[in-house]
């Protein structure tokens, strides 16, 4: 089977959301929780085997690693309809199941500890596959486990696994409330640092424009994580619909990377969906209603749509770098070019200066088995110059707290900052030549850019 | 005297000059007159008689090297023999009444005959044409056609008689033919005849077709082989019959024709290409039969058979009858190939293998066989390329098989020229690679050979080598991604990124613009109709389409006959030949990693590569000025529309205002 794709799940986020995503998936391809083949799908010509691998005729198993420090989402897996899905010598749960204390360096530093162990479980899962594209890491860059060893693996994945692609969806914390976590800047920092030197592509789902989309769009008042773990999953399944359907393109994880992607480090992605219902409106008259191609890549190109929050671009100086639109449901493909066409006409969206850039549409297929509320769907993903703000955002947060110096000693616990806290530096820097990066890529001098001109 | 009067209108054939002056001794003056006219009735009439003496029976019988008359001059002849009793019936009464009193005259005679001066003179018109233009069959069905208006109501009633009787041996030939498919007509009078040559050649890898404008093109694809060596005698075909109508008569007899061969027992090939043991084939001719008419055998039979009745026979009846047979035959055509052949499956199976449709099974077999592909081809590469294609099957996951199992590669290996003639031809033909020679094969199921005829397969495969050496080059930009990822060189990555660019928006506009466009609307083509021939020309349609929006087909713009004369079987089109060019661009860009070691080389490769890029598409964007006004100027458009989206390229390009401008699509 080519272009499998392996799953870790990282931390307490990370496992939710995963747990969400196989869901979502055996749904979609009519696998019953325990990994059985339904009946009704048995004629089905979806590509199953890029996420599952068949144990026997009709067995499925999930090419899924599932890593915590602490025991209490993995158990709940485990007691859920699903608990007989997966592979139990991929579940591990370190012993001491204390967890990492919400701490990036506690975190990183039981990822080296159990380095042989996680790899020995990771080897053996890329051993089983035939031609292995990558990896898809979910985790959380905010807490302990999915920042911290999250970071350990993301290192490591690249120098043992150099030729396969390593995309994460990595979600980052809800910047509108407070959060218990009071050293989240710090992790998320150290995290980004990873992500933008390990991973090949990000796919950036922020709490925060998630938590808006479900109150502003949905109407639910004090959104469950079980609500916002639903929009994830359905971004999740979306994006990987081509790789999982047969189609004339985008058959394989590099093809839907590679066009979103120019430049290296220019590798976080944002996306958007449309037209989004929730559970409890389900029952009520839809109220999207035109649902044209058209309608819905104008849709998709609106910011309120979009699951990252940005901040606002005032001046007009942002564009996108590349844009994928993968639409599914019933349409006409001479749809297609018109909406194109029509959205260059009215210069809908801005497109950098410095080389060639577009709107690719995918059509794909949608899963027979799952009841659709509208006719067309799309997913965007988009690499938007804008996403800086983001990170420059998570900056700003970071020098907050490291001018005073707060909560600074959880972290030299931890042998790695115990000399000094270069680290923090450095990761700094890094983040912020990022930032400087995606800023200089709305220009047309981005050409002649240079990351060392941008140091400090 | 008057005795000689009767004997000669009886019979004038010993009659001649010298007798005639004989009579005249003893004729009074007035009866000289009267006495020549009756010859004169009587020599026409001996004439008709001669004819139909040498077309009757006794004459048939004993043939002696003379020429035979044909179905339709016997039937002439009876029919003449029909409105000579008239006459025969006239004279005897005038013989009686002679006879009975012996005081009538010569002019009594003469004017019980002189009514038939006409008719003779009509029926002995007809008869001299028939010699002088030596028409046969039809012809003289026609010409007698011609005749039946006639003011003289006795003249009108007996060339509706004859006509009557030719006309009978028409029907019952067109009878045959349109229920059965058999031509009962051993004297070639029909206005079908089938061509006993084998003159059936394949045509598999035939020349790409030198179509300019798209209805020929169309008309091309739909011709089908279904002429199982029958065709139109267009010098035949009754005058008062348009050729389309004659064209629907050729069609029916020939599907019935195809019906008429078993499937199971008769081998397509054989059938295509050995017409001499044609009769051993028609097996289960019956049972087929009762499958195509079902209960409508007899009422088209009887449909048919009172065309016989001169009153009916009239173009517009004929026609409805045909019309109506013929919406029978296509609709039984369609429940054959729609229904029992799965035709929509199959058009799916087309696009999925010939179109790329299942992109998963491709880049797989990408992965297994760019290397034998890139090679000119060897004797053991056929074999390998399908071993291959079955690892890829398998690979994927192809539940159902049997469609595997349909398709298969071909290499065609060409043995090289050893012996050399000219040093500079060698360097200028460069071997064929696999990319250019390879041809998938399609094993259908009959009937479907009249939708996929070898013109039509042609067509798809080289719109599959295409596609398929688009999707090799997009993976082979695609496996250089990672490697750049490190790579300190701006230009470098900008170089793979622009080259990647174009080769994904090309293949998003074939695959999402043209195919999946086209494929939709003759899958809606489809759905509506239920009649053979409308989907058949429906699939032509689509194909033309694609083909022609896909540049893969040739202009006549650059025909100078000077430059370029050999490559004129070659797709010429110049959009095609600037996309290939960019192909050629990419995939040695991909090869380069092996030719530069160092920076400064890198460098000097990266800089031919981007000025060779950039004139290219500058070409391409230029091109459209040209183009403007044919069909494939549009589709161009679009293409560039795609790939200067965000008005880079034609920035880059630096255009005039003028070319600019039309860019805007």
């Amino acid at each position: 089977m080519p272009s499998e794709m392996i799953t870790l799940q990282l931390g307490q986020c990370g496992n939710q959301i995963g747990f969400e995503f196989w869901k979502q998936l055996c749904i979609e391809h009519g696998i019953s929780p325990e990994g059985i083949l339904e009946e009704f799908a048995s004629a089905g010509s979806d590509r199953k085997d890029v996420f599952f691998y068949q144990a026997d005729d009709d067995h499925y198993i999930p090419r899924a690693v599932l890593l915590d420090l602490e025991p209490r989402v993995i158990h709940t897996i485990m007691n859920s309809p699903y608990a007989k899905l997966y592979n139990p010598e991929n579940v591990y749960l370190s012993k001491h199941g204390g967890g990492a204390g919400n701490n990036w360096a506690s975190g990183f530093a039981q990822g080296e500890k159990l380095n042989e162990e996680v790899f020995d479980i990771i080897n053996r899962e890329a051993d089983g596959s035939d031609n292995l594209e990558g990896f898809v890491l979910c985790h959380s860059i905010a807490g302990g486990t999915g920042s911290g060893m999250g970071s350990y693996i993301l290192e490591h994945l690249s120098d043992r696994f150099p030729k396969k692609l390593v995309q994460t969806y990595s979600v980052f914390p809800n910047l509108d409330e407070i959060s218990d976590v009071v050293v989240q800047p710090y992790n998320s920092l150290l995290t980004l640092k990873r992500l933008t030197e390990s991973a090949d592509c990000v796919m950036v789902l922020d709490n925060t424009a998630l938590n808006r989309i479900a109150s502003d769009r949905l109407h639910i008042q004090n959104p469950s994580f079980a609500q916002i773990n639903t929009l994830v999953s359905t971004i999740m399944s979306a994006s990987t619909a081509t790789l999982r359907y047969p189609s004339y393109m985008n058959n394989d994880l590099i093809s839907l990377v590679a066009p979103l992607i120019p430049t290296p480090r220019l590798h976080f992605l944002m996306t958007g969906y449309t037209p989004l219902t929730a559970d409890h409106e389900l029952n009520t008259a839809p109220k999207i209603r035109k649902t044209t191609v058209l309608d819905v890549m104008q849709r998709l190109l609106q910011p309120k749509n979009m699951m990252v929050s940005l901040s606002p671009d005032r001046t007009n100086q942002h564009c996108y770098i590349s844009i994928l639109n993968i639409i599914q449901g019933e349409v006409d493909p001479s749809q297609v070019h018109k909406s194109l066409q029509r959205i260059r006409e009215r210069k809908l969206a801005s497109f950098i200066p410095w080389g060639p850039a577009s709107i690719q549409v995918a059509l794909s297929r949608r899963s027979p088995y799952v009841h659709a509320s509208h006719k067309v769907s799309g997913l965007l993903l988009a690499n938007h110059t804008n996403i800086s703000s983001l990170f420059d955002r998570c900056l700003q947060q970071f020098d907050k707290l490291r001018k005073r110096e707060a909560f600074l000693e959880v972290f030299r616990k931890e042998p790695m900052f115990k000399e000094s806290l270069e680290e923090f530096d450095e990761s700094r820097s890094v983040v912020d030549d990022l930032v400087q990066e995606y800023q200089a890529a709305a220009t047309p001098d981005y050409v002649h850019w240079n990351p060392e001109s941008s140091h400090i | 005297m008057i005795h000689d009067a009767l004997i000669i209108l009886w019979n004038a054939s010993g009659l001649d000059d010298s007798e005639n002056k004989k009579d005249m001794n003893f004729a009074e003056q007035g009866d000289i007159e009267i006495y020549n006219r009756i010859c004169d009735i009587a020599k026409s009439h001996q004439k008709i008689e001669n004819f139909i003496e040498s077309t009757g029976f006794h004459s048939r019988k004993s043939q002696n090297g003379v020429k035979p008359y044909g179905l339709y001059a016997q039937a002439l002849g009876e029919g003449m023999t029909e409105v000579l009793q008239s006459y025969k019936k006239t004279l005897i009464e005038v013989e009686s009444l002679v006879i009975g009193n012996h005081n009538y005259t010569l002019s009594f005679v003469y004017s019980y005959v002189e009514k038939f001066r006409g008719l003779f003179n009509t029926l002995n018109k007809i008869l001299t044409t028939i010699k002088q233009r030596r028409l046969v069959g039809c012809q003289i069905l026609s010409l007698i056609h011609q005749y039946i208006l006639n003011g003289n109501e006795m003249v009108h009633e007996a060339v509706v008689r004859i006509f009557s009787c030719v006309n009978k041996v028409f029907v019952n030939q067109l009878c045959t033919w349109l229920l059965y498919g058999e031509l009962k007509d051993p004297c070639l009078e029909f206005f079908i005849y089938r061509n006993e040559k084998n003159e059936c050649s394949d045509t598999f890898l035939s020349s790409p077709s030198s179509n300019t404008c798209d209805k020929s093109l169309v008309s091309t694809l739909q011709d089908t082989t279904m002429d199982c060596g029958y065709h139109l005698t267009s010098n035949m075909i009754p005058y008062f019959m348009p050729l389309s109508l004659a064209q629907e008569i050729l069609f029916i007899g020939k599907t019935v024709i195809l019906f008429s061969f078993d499937p199971k027992k008769a081998k397509r090939s054989q059938c295509f290409i050995s017409r001499g043991v044609l009769p051993l084939q028609r097996c289960g001719v019956d049972s087929r039969r009762f499958t195509i008419w079902e209960e409508k055998e007899a009422e088209f039979h009887n449909k048919l058979q009172t065309l016989k009745n001169p009153e009916v026979f009239e173009v517009a009846n004929l026609r409805c009858v045909i019309r109506d047979i013929k919406e029978c035959v296509t609709k039984h055509l369609w429940v054959v190939a729609v229904e029992e052949a799965h035709l929509l499956h199959e058009l799916q199976l087309m696009k999925d293998f010939y179109l790329l449709g299942r992109g998963e099974l491709f880049l797989e077999l990408l992965r297994l066989t760019s290397h034998i592909l890139d090679k000119p081809t060897n004797r053991t590469a056929t074999r390998d390329m399908n071993h291959a294609f079955q690892l890829a099957a398998r690979a994927v996951f192809l539940s159902n098989s049997t469609d595997i199992e349909k398709f298969n590669f071909e290499l065609p290996y060409v043995k090289p020229n050893i012996s050399g003639n000219s040093s500079i031809e060698d360097d200028s033909s460069t071997v064929a690679d696999g990319w250019s020679s390879i041809v998938l094969k399609y094993d259908f199921k009959w009937p479907l050979h009249l939708v996929f005829t070898p013109e039509v397969l042609a067509r798809y495969n080289d719109m599959f080598r295409l596609l398929l050496r688009i999707k090799k080059t997009q993976h082979d930009l695609h496996a250089l991604w990672k490697a750049y990822k490190h790579s300190t060189s701006f230009s470098m990555c900008q170089l793979h990124n622009k080259l990647m660019f174009l080769m994904d928006n090309l293949q998003h506009y074939l695959q999402a613009d043209v195919l999946e466009t086209n494929f939709s609307r003759l899958m809606d083509a489809v759905a509506k109709t239920n009649d053979f021939e409308r989907l058949k020309k429906a699939h032509a349609t689509f194909l033309a389409d694609v083909l022609s929006q896909s540049f893969l087909t040739v202009t006549s713009i650059s025909q100078h006959e000077s430059e370029h004369s050999d490559t004129t079987d070659s797709i010429n089109n110049p959009v095609f030949c600037n996309i290939m060019e960019l192909l050629k661009l990419c995939d040695s860009f991909c090869s380069m990693g092996e030719l530069a070691s160092d920076r400064e080389t890198e460098d000097y490769y990266i800089r031919g590569y981007s000025d060779r890029f950039n004139k290219l598409v500058k070409q391409l964007m230029q091109l459209l000025v040209s183009l403007r006004d044919r069909p494939c100027g549009v589709f161009l458009a679009r293409l560039l529309m795609r790939l200067d989206y965000n008005r880079w390229l034609s920035g880059e390009a630096q255009l005039t205002q003028s070319v600019t401008n039309m860019l805007r699509y």
